[in-house]
This record gives structure tokens, sequence and C-alpha cells, in this order.
């Protein structure tokens, strides 16, 4: 492991992986990049694979605008070679209410406003899109089409493979215990027993940002809260896009993978926390149940994964990036709320920037720096979800 | 490994029957940089198909060992999801809520 650095990232998840392929785009390459454990270990590799742009803050939107280009720039470029692929299937929200169709009149009102071209479908339509849908139940549901899902794994590898080619070096096993700063300024980070010293440091660590910078006096208000989600065997292909329960409460979705299994989740209520062994006996009924209802031949179909990941969640649910004013030359990247993996390709794009030139490219995220909470400029939803 | 078509050498020998992975694959794998299960697991796919890793783990294992020049049980297994075996989702349908027992 090198002992003196340009760039320090800890956390090799999608969003350390992603700012060190940004930083070589722009010519940085003396990087190193650690993780405590194995190669996206946190919640890159446990996440759900959706990825969209049709949020309710204009923050999220625009900055998942970008994201989406992004992944769509990686999977044509060499990382698309080495198996990263965006997959434009779409997002589609099923409403059981008649209320709820009207809510979703407004949102595409406000999506569209902002760029994201959302749109109601008629029950037709719906049919065609995702034929093996009971549309008994339903009462409309809307589609943003240019949303679509990838996979973690072809993803990082790619990026692994990118970045590793590029003369940066990632260090797996190889845990930052504490940050040094010396007079306001990071110097480095101490890695199992080794000082390595840096230029710039940046955190990219999920679930363990806040303990990391707990260790130069920053408290950042981030809970880890459990999340679950299931995997069924694979079979042949039977909807493109990720459905959306938005009448059951918790929000169930599901989205079969390239190899065919079926993902599916669904919010129950959590303690924040709680160790990622905490499984829970009544999530797997309580997410199978209401999606059976959309999709009455998934009883037949068998669940074979479960799993816990953490939604690494701020108080506004929105990411927190950018440096901080008690000490210079750190920045983080964190707090994504159950959206890091979808915004790692933007996360990578303004960090790069941030640390290049000061400002990280996109106004919208200057918003969402740590300082922040402490003058309370929470991020605004513009439409209140749910 | 994500279907696509595979050139197979005459007589290739499969660790996965699930996901159709070769010890060509596997060698390759580690030489590339994966030096543990749990990265194989996701680089390969191992150990999440239908079996669950019941006939592949044991190989990839051998394989790995060998490779780094360990002894078997100096290499960690990577963790074991539930619910192990393939349950149909219709079994989980007949399932009593946890507040529908407290209720009674």
């Amino acid at each position: 492991m090198r002992r003196e650095v340009n760039v320090l990232i800890i956390g090799a998840g999608i969003s350390g992986l992603s700012i060190a392929y940004s930083l070589i785009k722009r010519g940085v390459k003396d990087v190193l990049v650690v993780d405590k454990s194995y190669i996206s270990a946190g919640s890159t590799g446990r996440c759900a694979t959706g990825i969209r742009a049709s949020f309710t803050s204009k923050e999220h939107v625009v900055l998942m605008k970008r994201g989406i280009e992004l992944w769509k720039e990686y999977a044509s470029s060499e990382l698309g070679r080495e198996g990263l692929y965006y997959d434009q299937s779409g997002y589609v929200w099923v409403a059981r209410k008649e209320e709820s169709v009207e809510f979703f009149s407004k949102l595409t009102r406000l999506h569209n406003s902002l760029g994201v071209p959302t749109r109601l479908l008629s029950i037709d339509e719906l049919k065609e899109l995702v034929p093996t849908l009971n549309t008994e139940l339903v009462a409309g549901a809307m589609l943003d089409p240019t949303a679509g899902k990838s996979y973690p794994f072809d993803t990082i590898f790619a990026l692994l493979k990118y970045v590793t080619r590029n003369s940066v070096e990632v260090v797996t096993h190889a845990e930052a215990k504490k940050l040094i700063v010396k007079s306001g300024k990071v110097v480095g980070a101490e890695i199992e027993g080794t000082e390595v010293r840096a230029e710039y440091v940046v955190v990219a660590a999920g679930s363990g940002s806040r303990d990391l910078l707990k260790t130069v006096g920053i408290d950042l208000p981030i809970s880890n809260i459990p999340r679950h989600a299931l995997i069924t065997e694979p079979y042949r292909e039977a909807f493109k896009p990720l459905v959306i329960d938005w009448d059951t409460p918790g929000v169930p979705y599901v989205v079969q993978s390239k190899e065919g299994g079926f993902f599916m989740g669904r919010d129950i209520e959590e303690e924040a926390e709680l160790p990622l062994t905490s499984q829970r006996i009544d999530f797997i009924p309580k997410v199978v149940k209401p999606l059976t209802q959309l999709f009455p031949w998934l009883r037949n179909v068998r669940v074979l994964r479960y799993w816990v990941g953490y939604y690494v969640t701020t108080p506004d649910h929105h990411p927190i990036y950018g440096p901080f004013e008690e000490v210079e030359n750190l920045y983080v990247a964190t707090g994504f709320s159950g959206h890091g993996y979808m915004m790692g390709p933007v996360t990578g794009e303004l960090i790069a920037n941030w640390i290049l030139d000061g400002k990280p490219g996109i106004p919208e995220a200057e918003r969402l720096v740590p300082s922040r909470f402490k003058v309370g400029a929470l991020i605004k939803e513009l439409a209140v979800v749910g | 490994m994500g279907g696509e078509v595979r050139e197979l050498r005459e007589h290739p020998a499969f660790v996965c029957r699930c996901r159709d992975v070769t010890v060509d694959d596997v060698i390759k794998a580690i030489d590339e940089g994966c030096r543990d299960l749990e990265c194989l697991k996701r680089r390969l796919g191992i150990g999440m198909g239908p079996c669950q890793g019941r006939t592949c783990i044991p190989i990839v294992l051998g394989i790995l060992a060998r490779r780094l020049g360990k002894r078997h049980d100096e290499i960690e297994l990577p963790t074991i999801r539930a619910p192990i075996i393939p349950i149909p989702i219709e079994y989980f349908l007949k399932s009593i809520d946890v507040k529908e027992v407290s209720k009674s």
C-alpha cells in the first residue's frame, strides 16, 4: 500500500470508485482507495439496482438527470466493454386508489417542469408495457421512461478494472481507523496501523462515515436504517420496468434482473443502527403479499436469497457532499438515504470537480454541503410524497 | 455469467452449474485480484444461484487455497443467506402477521 498519495478515498463502493474514475478522467492518477471489508461490502452490493431522476426536489432531479447521462456514457465507454450496463427500461408507479392517480398527475407536472418526461399511463398502455400484471386492482399508473436499472457487481468490477489499470491502487480489508488533521487541515489517515499521507481525503464510507468523521470532531446527522430485500430464482423475462405498488404502506417494488431473478423490497418500520444480521421473520410475507395481488403468478416463484442493507439516512433524505468548514482538504460523499448506487456516477463527477476546481460544476450540489444542518438550510421537497 | 454466449473449450471443467462458471473463470478472477470468496462470489456469481453454493463453494475454496498457497481452513466462507433452500412464495402467503397474533 502506498504511504503518500495525492488523493485518499475511504470506501470502495460505487461512490469511492466513481470518484477515482472521474479523477482519472481529469488527469489525477495518484489515488489510493481503501475499504475496511471486501469490495462493495456495504450498501452498494445490497441495493436493488433501480436508477431514476423522477424525484420531488430540484436538487435530486437535477443531479440524477446528469446522473442518467453519465450512466449512459459509462455504458458506452470502456466500462461497458467490461460489463457495466444501463438498461433504460423505465419505472412504473401503480395506483390502487383514484386519488393517487390525481396525485400522479400533479407529480408529472412537477417532473415535466424540471425536464423529466414522466406521464400517466392508461390501463391499456399499462397492459401493453407490463403484460403479466393483474390490472383488476389498478386505478391508474405513472411511467418514467428515462429510469432504468443496472447490476451493482457488473458496475463495481468494471470500475475496479478501469481504475487499477490506470494506476489507482485499491486495497480491501484495510480499515481507516482515524483521520489525521494538523492545524485545521487533513493530512492523511491511519490505516491498519500505518499512517498514509494525502493532500486530499474523501470520506465515501457509507454507513461507516459517521464514526470515521467523529475521529476529527465532526458529527454528521446520519442514521443507518436497516432495509430489507430479496431475490428469487431466475426465470424468463416477465416484464421490463421496475414496478412500484404506490398505495401499499412501505411502497413495495419488484424488478426483474438481467439474469431473471425478481428483486423485491418494501420499507418496514425499523430501528436505526441495528446490525446487518437483524433479519426479520415477517419481512418476506410483508413484501410478497401485496406484490402477489398485482402479479398472481408470483406465488409459484421461489425465494432464493434475503438480505439486509443500510439506508444511510440524513434528516432531509438528501446526500451530504463536499468540503467542510472546520477541516481543509477533507471531502465527504455519503448519506444518500437509499440512492447512493444510482447517484454513483454523478457523485464521482462532482466530487472530482470540487477537489480540482473548488466547486462541483452543478450549482444544486452546493446546497448539499455538510454545513446545511448547522444553519438549518435543509433541502425542501416540492411535493409531499405519501 | 451475464447470459453471453460462451465459446467453450472442448472439455471445460465447471465449478458452478447454476451460472456456468468454469475453473478457468475462477483462476482468471483470482489472478485479477479477487483473493477471497466474498469477492469471487460477486465477480462470478458463485454461491448465488439456486444451489446457494452447495456445489461450487467447496470446489472454489479448494482452487483459491491452492492458488494462494493456504490451507483450506484459512479461507473464510462467504455469508449464507436465508432461506438456504429456495421456497415458493405461496408458502409465505399463508403466514400470519405478527400484529394479528398479538391482537388475538
